[in-house]
This record gives structure tokens, sequence and C-alpha cells, in this order.
């Protein structure tokens, strides 16, 4: 007990900042944070007697918030520029660096500028998605975040060129904070991407409203340190007729919790919930996603696909909600795992209840090793092994970013997967390099 | 180039080659007949190097080296090719992509540079007319939802790439119509040469109608019972595999 009083006493420390800064803030977010702070306190951190976090093991993030800052992390490296369009960076969650020019049609802030100057609006959006009643990280997320960045699409703007956050780490932890909001018939493209380097733990919450007939492409790049903790909760409301998409490419951390959830609340919505990741010494990679069917004539679509390397273990879980009124539901879910190793570990786990009597639900989930009839066939062409190994792990995996529509991010993705799988095969044909 | 000496192969414990003896000359091409059982797949797998088959005793040798003490891929460098029975499907490599690698691979071994893409697209361009190949094929992944006769097409067409001096056939001709037949025996024929070798496995006369051999040789339970000129195969097709084991010098029952 008196080990339990101590933690929180020690938790609390690190929160003593928020009642002088919340003073400054709109009332509204006062009192949306308030609650949210206590419901995290009430759930605390997620331990493995948790169902939802059986797998993942959180346990040393009390002590993460306490560690030194990291050292800086290298923004002018290739993977975090080039892709065109207007890029925010942001220093543990804080606005650093704006390049390029904010496309037409779309509006990209600051949410601590936009607070300050002309918070109107905002209040039926910020927190308005992300629900933390059994999110203890979102609910920490909420109560925490000092910035991010918001980004509004003017009905019936079509945004092609991308719209590019970078949050790098800088100190122990970091709380990334990203709200975006389409219009009516607006079309927006979205990347985030995570970076660090040393200890740290970032607690990002995405939160995306699509209104009517909006189309979102959200991706996201998790290109953590290996020493790092990673836990993100992206957080959609979809609008009748609306679609939305997200990638989640994850590569880094030590420890990575995605949480991915829509909400299909109009008729004739689509999502689409894609991944790719790939880990190998002692990694950790959680996905948990969760489609909730509400309206009738709504299709989901998720291809999840996995190495696992070393002694790397991973998660899959997804949950499929049909409600009684979404009739005529299409849902297709698919988890597919290469596992390189004999130490490697996932743990793969459909969930789907339907209420609904006329729909079409289908999940499959696999795990498998390299195929060794094709690893001798290459090898009898004269390919050796270690190169055939490398050939089909990527094939393996590359097949997953075809689910990627934005082309140089497509390329981008796949010159870290042949960094990460293949030095040799950087010469593949059909992909060049990416420079800034 | 090819000299294999009382050759035993087991599976699993289980004998199937029981004493083989088979010389290749440069430019021979040797026609391997035998019903179903006989131990020619067998063969053929261990020469290209196949895994989980254990040779327990006699001895291989490629060009005067000792071929089973060779890494499949070093093999295949080395000239040794074998066109697969059934040709493995690769998802997500294409065909074009995975010859490049593996004609690379054998340059480079022979002290040649690697081919550009677009160097390597001439070879294909060159290569590819003979076979009938649609052109869709090089761009689709290695085998993948290839037919029957595309897939074996596609084994005569990396054969053509590579270039080797011993190509050994294993039973490229079942499942293949006569007119999918005629083509990849017209392949193989156009690659035939004064310093490459054949060994052509087959259940079936019908294609030694096509590739004429120069010699063959009938195998039963792990043993070759009968060797002679390409007329054997003939005689064979009319009598049926029973008449060689009755005719054979140590005669075995055959039979699982």
């Amino acid at each position: 007990m008196v080990a339990v009083v101590e933690d929180l006493n020690a938790r609390l420390r690190g929160f003593e900042s928020l009642r002088e800064r919340a003073a400054g803030e709109p009332e509204w977010l006062q009192r949306r944070r308030r609650p949210a702070l206590e419901r995290f306190f009430a759930l605390g951190i997620p331990t493995v007697k948790n169902e939802e976090y059986k797998y993942t093991n959180l346990s040393a993030l009390p002590q993460v918030e306490f560690f030194d800052a990291p050292p800086a992390a290298d923004t002018s490296a290739a993977a975090y520029r080039g892709l065109g369009g207007f890029t925010l960076r942001f220093d543990s969650g804080r606005l650093a660096a704006a390049d390029g020019e904010v496309p037409q049609g779309v509006s990209v802030r600051s949410i601590a500028e936009r607070l300050r100057n002309d918070p109107d609006g905002l209040e039926s959006l910020l927190g308005a998605c992300a629900a933390f009643e059994d999110h203890a990280l979102a609910a920490r997320n909420t109560a925490c975040f000092e910035d991010g960045a918001v980004i509004e699409v003017a009905p019936g703007a079509v945004v092609e060129e991308p719209i590019h956050l970078v949050f790098a780490a800088a100190s122990a932890v970091s709380n990334a904070r990203v709200l975006i909001a389409a219009g009516r018939n607006s079309q927006v493209r979205v990347i985030e991407s995570y970076i660090g380097a040393g200890k740290y733990w970032t607690n990002a919450v995405t939160e995306v409203y699509a209104g009517e007939n909006a189309v979102v492409e959200h991706y996201r790049a998790q290109l953590e340190s290996v020493e790092a903790f990673h836990t993100g909760c992206f957080q959609a409301v979809q609008e009748r007729a609306s679609k939305v998409s997200t990638f989640s490419l994850s590569f880094g951390a030590a420890v990575a919790r995605n949480d991915i959830n829509t909400r299909l609340n109009g008729e004739g919505c689509e999502c689409a919930l894609d991944g790719l990741y790939a880990v190998k010494g002692g990694q950790h990679v959680d996905h948990h996603t969760a489609i909730d069917h509400v309206m009738p004539h709504c299709n989901s679509h998720q291809l999840y696909k996995g190495v696992l390397d070393g002694s790397a273990t991973g998660v899959f879980n997804g949950k499929i909600f049909v409600r009684r009124n979404a009739q005529k539901t299409d849902a297709i879910q698919n988890n597919k795992n290469l596992l390189l190793s004999d130490k490697a570990d996932i743990n793969t786990k459909p969930q789907l209840e339907i209420d609904a009597n006329d729909v079409r639900c289908t999940h499959g989930a696999t795990i498998g090793q390299l195929d060794a009839a094709a690893l001798f066939y290459m090898q009898s062409r004269g390919i050796d092994v270690e190169r055939a190994r490398n050939l089909l792990t990527y094939a393996f995996a590359a097949d997953a970013l075809e689910r990627i529509r934005l082309e140089p991010l497509r390329t981008h993705f796949e010159n870290l997967l042949l960094r990460t799988f293949a030095d040799k095969t950087e010469d593949r044909q059909g992909v060049t390099e990416w420079r800034p | 180039m090819l000299e294999i000496k009382d050759l035993h192969v087991s599976i699993e414990g289980r004998a199937i080659l029981k004493g083989i003896d088979l010389s290749v000359g440069e430019g021979e091409v040797h026609a391997v007949m035998g019903p179903n059982g006989s131990g020619k797949s067998t063969l053929a797998s261990v020469l290209a190097g196949r895994e989980g088959y254990e040779v327990t005793s006699g001895a291989v040798t490629y060009k005067g080296r000792d071929l089973l003490e060779t890494a499949p891929e070093i093999r295949a460098r080395e000239g040794v090719f074998m066109a697969f029975q059934y040709p493995v499907e690769i998802p997500g490599v294409t065909n074009m992509y995975f010859l490049r690698e593996a004609l690379n691979a054998v340059r480079k071994h022979r002290g040649e540079e690697e081919l550009s893409a677009g160097e390597f697209l001439k070879v294909v361009r060159e290569k590819i007319g003979p076979l009938q190949m649609d052109r869709s094929m090089l761009k689709r992944a290695v085998n993948e939802g290839f037919s029957g006769g595309e897939k074996k097409r596609n084994e005569i067409f990396q054969m053509s790439i590579l270039e080797p001096a011993l190509a050994i056939l294993d039973e490229t001709d079942s499942g293949l119509d006569i007119d999918a037949l005629k083509i990849v025996a017209a392949g193989v024929n156009g690659l035939r040469s004064a310093n490459r070798s054949f060994v052509v496995v087959t259940h079936y006369q019908r294609l030694l109608n096509y590739i004429v051999p120069d010699y063959v040789h009938v195998l039963a339970d792990g043993r070759i019972v009968k060797s002679g000129g390409k007329s054997l195969a003939l005689e064979l097709e009319e009598k049926g595999y029973g008449w060689t084991e009755e005719t054979a010098a140590n005669p075995q029952p055959v039979g699982v």
C-alpha cells in the first residue's frame, strides 16, 4: 500500500505545472482536462492484468517520466523531408518549425497558437472524437498536451499536397496531439512521423473528424528510437459517405502500442485501416484496432502485415462491432505475420461482435516462416541464401505498402524497408533513393 | 562433364537410390526414364542440391569437382541448372527482377560485369521469342498464377538466360499438352550445343520424340537397369516398364 501511495505521489510531481498552464486556457478546455486527469489517475497506466494489455508491458512507463531529456533527434535526415507539401515540426509536442506553403483550402495551425488567438470553433472539435473513459493513455494526453497540430479543411476543398507533421522527442515525455477536421466534400492527406534518439516516451493522440462525403488519407510513420516507448491513439468519427484510411508503419520503439479506432456514424462510409510492422532484437509492437459499424451500408477493410525477427514480439487485436442497425456491412480483416526467427513471437486475435443479420464479415490471420521451397528455388538459380531470404522478406512486407496511394511516401517506406532487411537490394529496379 | 559413381541416397532413412552409375560427356543428351517411385526425381534433386536427401555412399563429380560438397547456389553459378518438375511460386518478386538477380549472380561468379536493368532487357528480348511467352509474364511475380504450361516455359526461358553447361530437366513434359510440349522441346533443342549437356528425366517416351537423346537409361527401384541408344525408349514404349525389370541383370521387385 505504501508503495502505491509513493508511486502516486511520484506521478503527481509530473503534473504540477498543469494547473498553472491551464489557467490561461479557455474555460471549456479546462473543463475537459480536469476529468481527463482524474480519469488517468483512476485507471492508471495499464498493466498486463488488463485484458487489452495482456501481452504489452508498459510497467516501465511511470519511471520514464523522470529520465533525462533525450539527445536531440536528427531532423535533417532524409526521412523527414522531401515529401513536398507543408511540414510542421514539433519538438516534444511543441511547435518548433514550419516549412513550405500551406496548401489552398486548408488551415494548419499550432493548437497552442489557435487557443491563444482565436479559440472559437475548437470547442466542438478538440477532444470530441478521442474518448478517454476507458483509455488511460488518451486521458493522460488530453490532460497534458501543450500543443500539437490542428488541421481544418474547408468544405469542398480538395487538398492534394500532403501535410506532414514531424514529432521529434526532445524531453522524457512527449504528448503529441493532432486534430484533423475535414469539412463536407473535402479531401486531405496527412502524414505523421515520429522520431527521436535515446530513451523517452511519446504518448500521441490523433483525432479525425470526417464530415459528410469527406476523404481523409492518414499515414503514420513510427520511427522512434529503439529504446523509446511509443503509445499512439488514433480515433476517427465518420459521417455519411465519408472515407478514412490510416496506414501505420511501425519500425521503431522498444515498446510500441497503437490503438486505431473508427466509428462509422453515417450510411455509406468506408474505412481502410492498414499497417506494416517490422521489428527485431527485443522490440515489441502492438496494434489494437476497433471499427464500430453503427450504420448500414458501410465497408471496412484491414490489412496488417508484420515481420518479426530476433526475439521480437508482436500483438494484433482487431475488433469489429456491427450494431443491430448496421445491415449490409462489409468488413474484411486480415493480419499476416512472418517470423524470421524461432524466438520471435506474435499474438493475433480477431474479435467480431455482430448484432445485425445481413452482413459480410471475414477475418483471417496467418503466421508463417519463409517458404523453404522458394528459398531453394532461388538458390538453384544462383542467388545466395541470405539474399534470397532478404528478397522474400521484402516481397512479403512490400505487399502491405501497396495500400499507400501517396506515391512518394510509398517509395520512401520501401526504402526504409530495404534498409531494414536488405542492404544489397537498394539497387532494386524502380526504387530510387529518396533524397530531400 | 558429370560423373556419378555408385550413388546411394536415402530419404528419412529409406533407401531411394541404390547405386547409380552414370557418365555424361560434353554435349551429350541423356534421358533417364522410369516408372513412378523409381528414383528419377530424387536423382535430379540430389544433383541440384535440394535439402532432405542423405547421400549414404558414392560420389558425384562435375567438371572434375565434388558436386555434392558444393552449395546449391554455387552449383548454379558453376553452370548446373535444374528445370523443376513443380516450379515454385514467389509472390511479390517479379520474374524480371528474379532473373536479373540470378543472371548477375552467375556473371559475378564468372568475373563478368553485372548487367543494368536496360542491358538485361536486351538479353530478355533476344531470348523470349522462341518460347512464345507473353511479355506480361515478365512483370508478374515468379510463377504466380501461371498455368502449368507457362511455368514449364518459364523454366526453359530461365535456362536460356542462364546458359548452363549442364541442364537437368525434371519431368519437364508432365502436364503439357502437345502444343506446349513442342514449344518447350524447341526451346531445349535451340540450346543444344557441343559444350552443353542435358539430363532429361521423364516418365513418358513422348518427350523423346521431340528432344532426341543420345543415350537412354532406365531406372527401376533406385538402379539403372538398362542403358542404350535412343531406340531403347521406343522399345520401352512398346513393351512397358515391366519388361525392363524382367530383363534386368539383377531383377528386383518394384514396389513400395
